[in-house]
């Protein structure tokens, strides 16, 4: 088969982003399927700006074909404006839902080439790109979205769900998102469904390998990613800060990825920003936590949730993310808490029962290999390609 | 603390959740989260708390604790190594001249937040009231209609 995959960055060094992680996974498993395989991306890098940082172009990575095309101009005062005010729970008139759209991340070129290049399948997400809705509706008989749904107002525009109940098919991260496609839309019937959500090679790790190479002899928690709003990362600088003050715990913060975080004076001692990290520094980062605290109620797999498990670490994540929550209910990997109090007697528990640590990560581990095993992902990718 | 048990199966993650929201309602309900570093905390989750049942009593407890603008003086650092006696004793000058102000700007703010709480707390008591009296009312008319009458 000739497939193109989408997503509107590629995954490379210095562009973080689990939905662009999922996409090039999924396009190595295509290809070592045996399909001749296309990445069609942008030449963006900054998710925030969108500018066009990366020359445009065609050139082969991991036996594919890379096709880099121009971001359109685009106006983000508009953008931010409708979107914020869709946040807010407005309803946008169609002229608004159509400059939200076009003033999001598009690429005219990238359109024009999908339509005439003659794909079998096209595998793009996330869904909240104009780019991907705009690729559903020129080819939606060969469309497989990996839309990477939340509970959030973005997925009820009715342009959006235009292009969806167009497509050929879903390929979910998890049985909630699934669940959640049916919720938003339930006249939704495609030709093709099914959970795949993205394979991790387990991995061994040192615990202590950060810890000496930095001189850190204190307990800390982890988080690695995206810093913003929407992942819920205030929440857990207030939380870190609090549980310090009240309980009198030496505990650190340590995150890894990008995005500003603003820290309270009281908790600068204890904050660690690393940054961008190669994946082993990420694994032992993860290894050496007490937990790994993922605050978000927006997710619709966590891929670095898996990693943590299989770096041996617990989680302990937000219980109102559906997702993140099915996930520590499924592996019995972690706990979940919906306020403060919650929070403060978890990780109280973390830092008190190492045993208790030990059993809830091991159990966590055991879920991800088996589950998200590689061979079985490319077995269900082979499966929903065929439909 | 729960008591926590590692059985043959490992942990059930679910059980040990309820057995940590158990050990948390006890301690709620002693006063033991009554604190400003919580309600500090809660105030970028409250967003993710609104379709609980118990809202308004914990934005109300988070406003109550957040409502008063810190007016007093704070100290004064130099992180800078360079002329840090200098910045600081700049610092402090600024801030001498600013203080006035600032202290006439906040104390109104100050009063203007009471009332705003007194108000939001005084709708909501009032709500309350009123649910109360309906419900009873609900419960005397299905007795009434239970009984034929």
């Amino acid at each position: 088969m000739k497939i193109a995959f989408l997503s509107p960055r590629l995954h490379e060094p210095g562009t973080v982003g689990g939905a662009e992680t999922l996409l090039y996974s999924l396009a190595q498993d295509a290809v070592r399927l045996g399909h001749s395989v296309d990445f069609l991306c942008t030449c963006a890098r900054n998710h925030f700006t969108w500018e066009n940082e990366l020359p445009e172009g065609v050139f082969a990575r991991d036996g594919m074909t890379v096709r880099r095309f121009p971001v359109d101009a685009r106006d983000p005062g508009t953008f931010l404006r409708l979107q914020m005010a869709l946040s807010r729970g407005a309803t946008l008139s169609p002229a608004d839902q159509a400059a939200w759209i076009r003033n999001s991340v598009n690429s005219t070129p990238l359109i024009a080439h999908l339509r005439t290049a003659g794909y079998d399948r096209v595998i793009a997400g996330p869904y909240l790109f104009g780019l991907v809705r705009e690729a559903a509706l020129a080819v939606p008989e060969q469309m497989l979205l990996v839309p990477c749904f939340h509970d959030e107002p973005f997925a009820k525009v009715p342009a959006m769900q235009e292009a969806f109940l167009a497509v050929r098919g879903f390929l979910f991260n998890t049985e909630p998102e699934r669940r959640l496609a049916h919720r938003l839309m339930p006249s939704l019937s495609p030709k093709t469904e099914a959970v795949v959500a993205m394979g991790l090679e387990p991995f061994e790790v040192s615990k202590t390998a950060l810890a000496a190479a930095k001189g850190w002899d204190f307990p800390y928690v982890i988080y690695s990613g995206r810093r913003e709003g929407l992942k819920g990362t205030p929440i857990l600088v207030d939380y870190m800060d609090a549980f310090r003050k009240r309980t009198g715990r030496d505990v650190h913060l340590v995150m890894t990825g990008s995005g500003e975080v603003e820290i309270p004076p009281g908790l600068k001692s204890a904050f660690h920003d690393l940054g961008f990290v190669s994946e082993q520094e990420k694994r032992e980062a993860m290894a050496g936590a007490v937990a790994f605290v993922h605050p978000s109620v927006n997710e619709s797999l966590s891929i670095v949730l898996l990693e943590a498990w299989l770096a041996r670490t617990p989680a302990l994540v937000h219980a109102k993310g559906e997702v993140l929550r099915w996930q520590c209910e499924s592996s019995n990997g972690g706990l979940w808490f919906a306020d403060y109090p919650q929070f403060e007697e978890e990780l109280l528990l973390y830092l008190d029962h190492p045993e208790i640590t030990r059993v809830l990560a091991e159990q966590g581990r055991r879920y991800t290999v088996a589950r998200y095993a590689p061979d079985a992902v490319r077995q269900r990718l082979a499966e929903a390609l065929q439909r | 603390m729960p008591t926590i048990s590692i059985g043959a199966d490992g942990i059930d993650a679910k059980k040990l959740e309820e057995e940590i929201l158990q050990a948390v309602a006890e301690k709620r309900k002693n006063g033991a989260y009554d604190d400003a570093a919580v309600a500090r905390a809660e105030r970028s989750n409250l967003m993710t708390m609104q379709d609980d049942e118990n809202f308004v009593e914990r934005y109300l407890a988070c406003l109550r604790q957040l409502i008063v603008v810190d007016i007093d003086d704070f100290e004064i650092i130099e992180h800078r190594a360079r002329f840090a006696p200098l910045l600081k004793a700049l610092k402090k000058s600024i801030w001498k001249l600013l203080k006035f102000y600032t202290f006439r700007l906040w104390s109104q703010q100050n009063q203007t937040n009471n009332v705003l709480l007194a108000g939001i707390e005084g709708i909501n008591r009032r709500h309350n009231r009123e649910i109360e009296r309906l419900q009873a009312r609900i419960e005397a008319l299905e007795k009434q209609l239970a009984a034929g009458k």
